[in-house]
């Protein structure tokens, strides 16, 4: 295998964005007719590779080369490394509901005969395509009509059609279940018979371990080490190491917990998926909150868990079916997120820019605006005490802005975040759940964050932390949950966890929930 | 802050003193037709949006007339889609320039009252063309065709044209009538059926439809569509079997309408009224088609408004010749009538012998 | 750190008129393209456009198409649009005339009526938008041809004259009490409260800026500004005082004042009006807020339908009758008004004052043109083109990240004053020690 002549090498591959180095001296060598999986955590860097060797990031934003068969690239679109025979399959389907198979496959490609669509050619075309990926469906079906797993099989038709050398997969198989995620990897071992090369970003590590020749591990926009899944004999546990293996020194305030008794309780959650009706999105999950304690939720992405904190947040996600939420000992039913916020609950959301902040407004309006009434005499919103207000905020989370009066679209990501923690801790919660709050934060302002989640705990109030970045739960919480699947598998002390322990049951349900 | 107030006191003083010209006087201006105005003052014409070739060609005879007896003229055309507003600021806009006379075509009579006022408030002369002004004291003058002779005319070239064609009755017939919002309409009308209802009721002629109230014959806007689709289902619904004999249409637009509707439908051509001798129709009277039009020549009435500003000028009081037909509403206004004239086949080449335009068509 | 908290400068003070936000700039440039406007019309007509008369028509011209706009920038900030607006104002002023005209109404009674009729037809709006979820584009627009199918229903599609007391709202002025001064009494009066207004204004501002430990501007900033006002407010009450006798500050204009001081309140001070700007900027995030957008959204297109019903039956009141063409194409007048006024397409941004200058430029235009007697048909070409080149400024300057020629003149006269970076407090990487919050427990 490893004799096979190499299609794709990216050499010292670095790209930085205002203020984020993405990827430092990456370099990556595919082989000819193998499947190479890249391993990592969220935010390793993984896409930011796949983006620049496909394309999206064109020739001249990032330094170092990419050379594919002997040749070194200049990609200015993804058209052109489409041209060049190498294809992407985004984790988000780029298909047309609306249009058919056929109609979808040659889109921006049609094979024209005197300037009109020439549909008979394209639909043997397209039977021969799909027959290629095992899909027998008629090609006039329209692309809303078919389940997911199929749709990713198309997508791969349309790659098959640009008579594609490597195919890029972003996490081909997070949306299928068990039989089409089987159906899609023999169909990728199936290509590299034909000796199409395969590139494969997966968080399902049995699928990695099952389908890849070799394993490129990224962590923190470096390139760990290059592994051949034969020769190294990799197995799972092998890969988490690989994945997590960093330490964990002074990344972190020093904080002595002051935990009290639990006062929030979630029982036996159920959420449906707001629009497929027969999706779970969150099973019989069960957890506890103490005061003054920081609870981790550990899950990789897509596994429930913004969906389990918004469900309890006033239901502002799927469909709420069954479950009972209790608070200082009473049971209380929290229908819609205000009813939640007078309950003292508080949701950070993972997304800042499209559900924590109004990115039009400035910084005074924002800081107050989930709680109005407090500063209001009526219905009439009194400015002096919400400039005062916005004012002790900037000070003491340290916002760094010239004035409250500047809009937050101006303000960095980490500013930006106070100000959304600024937000919550206006309205005085008493449970605060924090869903990746440093996400795209550059250090400096991570560390302050992670100062104010403890200083948070430590005024009594609970913690709900959600994180993609298992160092920063097992630097800060005192408990973690992990969930997999819209399910919670486990419940492990701070003391006791460690990467490899989290990471195991993130990706499985080996284990049964423990209740603390 | 006592700054701030001391300064702005003095600002203030110092602007009235600056502007201290107030333009009111004590006693309210009474009208100035007495004294009469200078020769070369403004003189604004204010014309619905140029809907018909009528509106279009008073505008310009205005411009030249106006000109040419001396006066500033100020012509303006109502935009098509903001009729009314359009004219209400045209004419607010007219009185701002200090016009003396205003000849007002009106969008719609109804609702140019507070504007009327403000004309008047101001010293103008307001002269209602064509189409009268209602509820309100402040108009001065209506100048126009005689619009119930108009319908006499037609109501009676119906009857005749119906007994060329076809020596004796009963002749089934359809009545049209013009739009609701223009008080004209009603004129029309009403002069109509002073001539047709007694033959209806006596069996001469007889309305298919049945609809012989005003409400339903009325064509929205004035518009073809609405006259033609009218038509339309009047066939489909009444004359399946048998024949049309005549319709009464209020103007040339409708007439030709109805016959293109007719026409459609595979009948014969009824005899078909009209209004406005505009030139299709013309044209379709010299060919057998519409029966008849009524000749208003628009030339005729913008020279006798203008002659009425000529008179008003000189601070005299103009020549009316009916002073109590057109009750608006809160008053009788004085009118100066112009015999409208009946044009069919037989007398068109006489009829539009000066007209340059339509006298070719005639031959 | 302070200093760099109050805006200063004669300009960017100026700039408060108009409130907060980000759209300062814009709606800055739009109130000097008016003043310019009023400026060229003024040399053009040889001094009739600001003469008392001209004054006097504009305000009772434009009062409503300036209402509608109130209505339409909230509506336009929370992310909809009103179409029915035109059709709406036809409904109730002709149901207003015909209940005084056969059922002898008394007038007071009968504008209740028209704004219960406003508020009716509004829910039954706010209803399909907010709680069905149909856009409002759509629902409108079946509302503009419903309520003018029922104008033309109700009314026959006639005209429906009203009694004469009734007209005072479209048509009436400031009466005259009090000695001959030469000026209208009560016109005088109003200025002078408006001109103390500017001054108890902007003194009580300075007071609230100390108060919250800002400094304000320097004294001689608040001085001309309130100098500069106050001359506009004191000619203008000239004009308006001395204009021929029987007319003089229109009552419809105080109708629009009130409303335009009432809806800048609710929008810039009350917590409806944040909800509004937060539903139309970012409606999920408004809704992890605890903001209910649905009731935002149904009442703010209540709102609307009670102004245009107000508007139509100002325009009835004006016009001595209720017609079939009545409010025609008015939306079209009142979205311009609100787009030239600096509000966005995509929602979120607006403000009340903005759009009652943007309508004023096209009120000042319109009527500039009429003076100068140029034909409807070319006017329109001209206010079409106007509204294109304003928001296309607009949208060109904010693609190529710069803000329009004012706000590039402000920010140079800014960034002359203090340095535009602030000092960092706290260095953004490095040793964490040193950015480790001072409260921070141990």
């Amino acid at each position: 295998m490893s004799t096979d002549p190499i299609i794709l090498e990216m050499r010292s591959i670095t790209k930085e964005f205002p203020g984020v180095k993405a990827l430092s001296n990456v370099s990556l060598t595919v082989r000819a007719g193998e499947i190479h999986a890249i391993c990592g955590e969220n935010g390793a860097g993984k896409s930011t590779l796949m983006k620049v060797l496909s394309g999206v990031y064109p020739y001249g934003t990032y330094s170092g080369d990419i050379v594919y068969q002997g040749e070194v690239m200049h990609f200015k679109d993804i058209r052109s490394s489409e041209a060049a025979g190498i294809a992407i399959i985004h984790q988000e389907l780029a298909l047309i509901p609306e249009l058919s198979i056929t109609e979808n496959i040659f889109l921006g490609n049609e094979p024209t005969r005197w300037g009109a669509i020439d549909w008979i050619t394209a639909k043997k075309t397209a039977l021969d395509l799909l027959a290629r990926v095992g899909l027998r469906d008629d090609p006039d079906t329209l692309i809303k009509n078919i389940g997911v797993g199929k749709q990713q099989l198309v997508e791969i038709a349309k790659a098959l059609n640009k008579s594609v050398k490597v195919l890029i997969l972003d996490e081909p198989t997070a949306a299928l279940n068990e039989a089409d995620s089987q159906h899609l990897l023999d169909l990728i071992r199936g290509l590299k018979g034909k000796g199409i090369s395969s590139i494969m970003i997966s968080h399902k590590l049995n699928e990695i371990e099952q389908v890849a020749d070799s394993i490129t591990i990224i962590r923190d926009g470096l390139t760990i080490e290059t592994l051949d899944v034969v020769a190294d004999g990799v197995n799972e546990d092998r890969i988490i190491r690989g994945m997590v293996g960093r330490s964990l020194e002074s990344r972190f305030p020093d904080r002595t917990p002051h935990i009290g008794d639990v006062f929030f309780e979630v029982r036996n959650w159920n959420v449906q998926h707001p629009q497929v009706a027969e999706r779970m999105v969150v099973k019989n999950s069960s957890l506890t909150v103490r005061k003054g304690e920081i609870v981790g939720i550990a899950g990789l992405m897509g596994a429930g868990r913004t969906e389990l904190a918004m469900s309890i947040f006033g239901r502002s996600y799927g469909n709420f079916l069954s479950g009972t939420m209790f608070k200082d000992g009473k049971e209380i039913q929290l229908r819609n997120v205000a009813e939640a916020i007078d309950h003292g609950l508080a949701y950070v959301s993972e997304d800042r820019k499209a559900l924590g902040l109004n990115l039009l407004d400035d910084i005074k309006r924002s800081i107050v605006s989930a709680k109005l009434t407090k500063i209001s005499a009526g219905p009439v919103v009194n400015d002096s005490k919400e400039y005062a207000i916005a004012e002790s905020y900037r000070t003491s989370l340290r916002i760094k802005t010239p004035s409250v009066d500047a809009g937050v679209n101006k303000l960095s990501g980490g500013n930006q975040q106070k100000v959304v923690l600024a937000k919550w801790m206006f309205t005085d919660p008493d449970l605060l759940i924090l869903d990746e709050p440093t996400r795209g934060i550059d250090v400096g302002a991570k560390y302050e964050i992670y100062g104010i989640i403890q200083q948070l705990a430590a005024q009594g109030k609970g913690v709900i932390l959600i994180s993609s970045e298992l160092p920063e739960l097992l630097g800060l919480a005192d408990r973690i949950y992990t969930v997999f699947e819209g399910a919670i598998t486990d419940c492990i002390p701070a003391e006791t966890a460690d990467p490899e322990t989290l990471m195991k049951s993130m990706t499985s349900a080996r284990k049964k929930v423990q209740s603390i | 802050m006592r700054k701030l107030l001391t300064t702005t006191a003095i600002a203030a003083v110092a602007l009235m003193a600056l502007s201290g010209c107030s333009t009111r006087t004590d006693t309210t201006s009474g009208s100035s037709a007495a004294a009469g105005f200078p020769a070369d003052s403004l003189i604004g014409v204010a014309l619905p949006s140029k809907t018909s070739e009528n509106w279009v060609l008073a505008g310009g005879l205005f411009e030249d007339g106006l000109k040419a007896a001396g006066f500033k003229g100020d012509v303006q055309y109502a935009g098509a889609s903001t009729t009314v507003k359009d004219q209400q600021d045209q004419i607010s806009a007219m009185v701002t320039k200090g016009a003396k006379v205003i000849i007002i075509g009106a969008a719609d009579g109804g609702q140019l009252g507070t504007q009327a006022k403000a004309a008047h408030d101001a010293g103008a002369i307001v002269i209602a063309y064509d189409r009268l002004i209602l509820n309100t004291d402040n108009v001065d003058y209506y100048v126009a065709y005689d619009n119930f002779k108009v319908g006499e005319l037609q109501g009676q070239a119906l009857l005749d044209g119906l007994k060329a064609k076809k020596p004796a009755g009963p002749y089934n017939i359809e009545l049209f009538s013009g739009s609701s919002d223009d008080a004209n309409a009603p004129v029309f009308f009403n002069g109509a059926m002073s001539v047709l209802q007694p033959k209806i009721d006596d069996g001469t002629l007889v309305v298919g439809s049945g609809q012989t109230d005003i409400k339903q014959t009325a064509t929205a806007g004035w518009k073809a569509e609405n006259a033609q689709s009218r038509m339309d289902s009047l066939l489909t619904s009444t004359y399946g079997a048998k024949a049309i004999d005549g319709v009464l249409s209020p103007n040339d637009t409708l007439a030709r309408a109805i016959i293109t509707s007719v026409k459609a439908a595979g009948k014969p051509i009824p005899v078909v009224t009209g209004q406005d001798s505009e030139a299709e129709s013309v044209k379709s009277i010299m060919a057998g088609e519409q029966y008849s039009t009524i000749n208003k020549d628009t030339r005729v009435l913008v020279a006798q408004a203008i002659d009425m500003a000529k008179v008003l000028q000189k601070g005299k009081t103009p020549e009316v010749n009916d002073t109590k037909s057109y009750d608006n509403g809160k008053k009788i206004v004085p009118a100066f009538l112009l015999p409208p004239v009946i044009v069919t086949k037989a007398n068109a080449a006489e009829a539009y012998a000066n007209d340059p335009k339509l006298s070719p068509l005639t031959k | 750190m302070s200093a760099e908290t109050s805006p200063r400068g004669g300009l960017r003070d100026l700039k408060k008129i108009f409130g907060g936000g980000s759209s300062n700039v814009r709606q800055f440039g739009i109130l000097f393209s008016l003043i310019a406007i009023i400026l060229l019309f003024q040399f053009l007509t040889n001094g009739l456009t600001l003469s008392s008369g001209n004054l006097i028509n504009l305000v009772s011209q434009y009062s409503y198409i300036l209402i509608l706009a109130i209505g339409m920038v909230m509506v336009i900030i929370a992310g909809h649009i009103d179409l029915s607006v035109g059709s709406i104002a036809a409904f109730a002023g002709i149901v207003v005339a015909t209940a005084m005209q056969e059922w002898n109404l008394p007038w007071p009674l009968a504008i209740l009526l028209g704004l219960v009729v406003g508020a009716l037809i509004g829910a039954w709006q706010g209803f399909w938008v907010a709680y069905i979820g149909v856009p409002a584009f759509i629902v409108t627009l079946a509302g503009m041809l419903i309520w003018r199918g029922g104008n033309q229903v109700i009314g026959n599609a006639n005209t429906v004259p009203v009694p004469d007391g009734f007209t005072v709202i479209g048509s009436g002025y400031l009466p005259e009490v009090g000695p001959f001064t030469g000026y209208n009494n009560l016109t005088l009066l109003l200025g002078l409260v408006i001109a103390a207004a500017v001054v108890l204004v902007e003194w009580r501002a300075r007071r609230v800026q100390k108060i919250m430990g800002s400094d304000p501007a320097p004294l001689w900033v608040s001085i001309l500004k309130v100098v500069l006002l106050d001359a506009v407010v004191i000619y203008a009450t000239v004009l308006f005082a001395g204009g021929r006798a029987g007319t003089s500050f229109p009552v419809s204009g105080i109708i629009l004042g009130v409303l335009v001081l009432f809806y800048s309140f609710i929008t810039r001070n009350t917590i409806f009006g944040r909800h509004v700007y937060a539903v139309g900027g970012n409606k999920l995030a408004a809704e992890l807020s605890g903001v209910k957008s649905r009731r935002v959204n149904f009442l703010v297109m209540m709102n609307m339908s009670i102004l245009a019903s107000l508007a139509g039956m100002i325009f009835v009141a004006r016009s001595v009758a209720s017609g079939p063409q009545d409010g025609l194409s008015w939306e079209l007048d009142a979205i311009a008004a609100v787009f030239i006024g600096g509000a966005a397409v995509s929602g979120g941004i607006g403000t009340v004052t903005g759009s009652i200058v943007g309508g004023l430029v096209m009120a000042v235009l319109n009527n500039g043109l009429q003076l100068l007697g140029v034909g409807a048909d070319r006017v329109q070409i001209i206010k079409g083109l106007v509204l294109l080149i304003a928001v296309g400024v607009d949208v060109w300057n904010k693609s190529q990240g710069r803000p329009s020629l004012i706000g590039f003149l402000t920010r140079k006269s800014k960034t002359g004053e203090f340095p535009s970076e602030p000092p960092a407090v706290i260095p953004t990487s490095g040793t964490p020690d040193s950015a480790r919050p001072s409260d921070n427990p141990s």
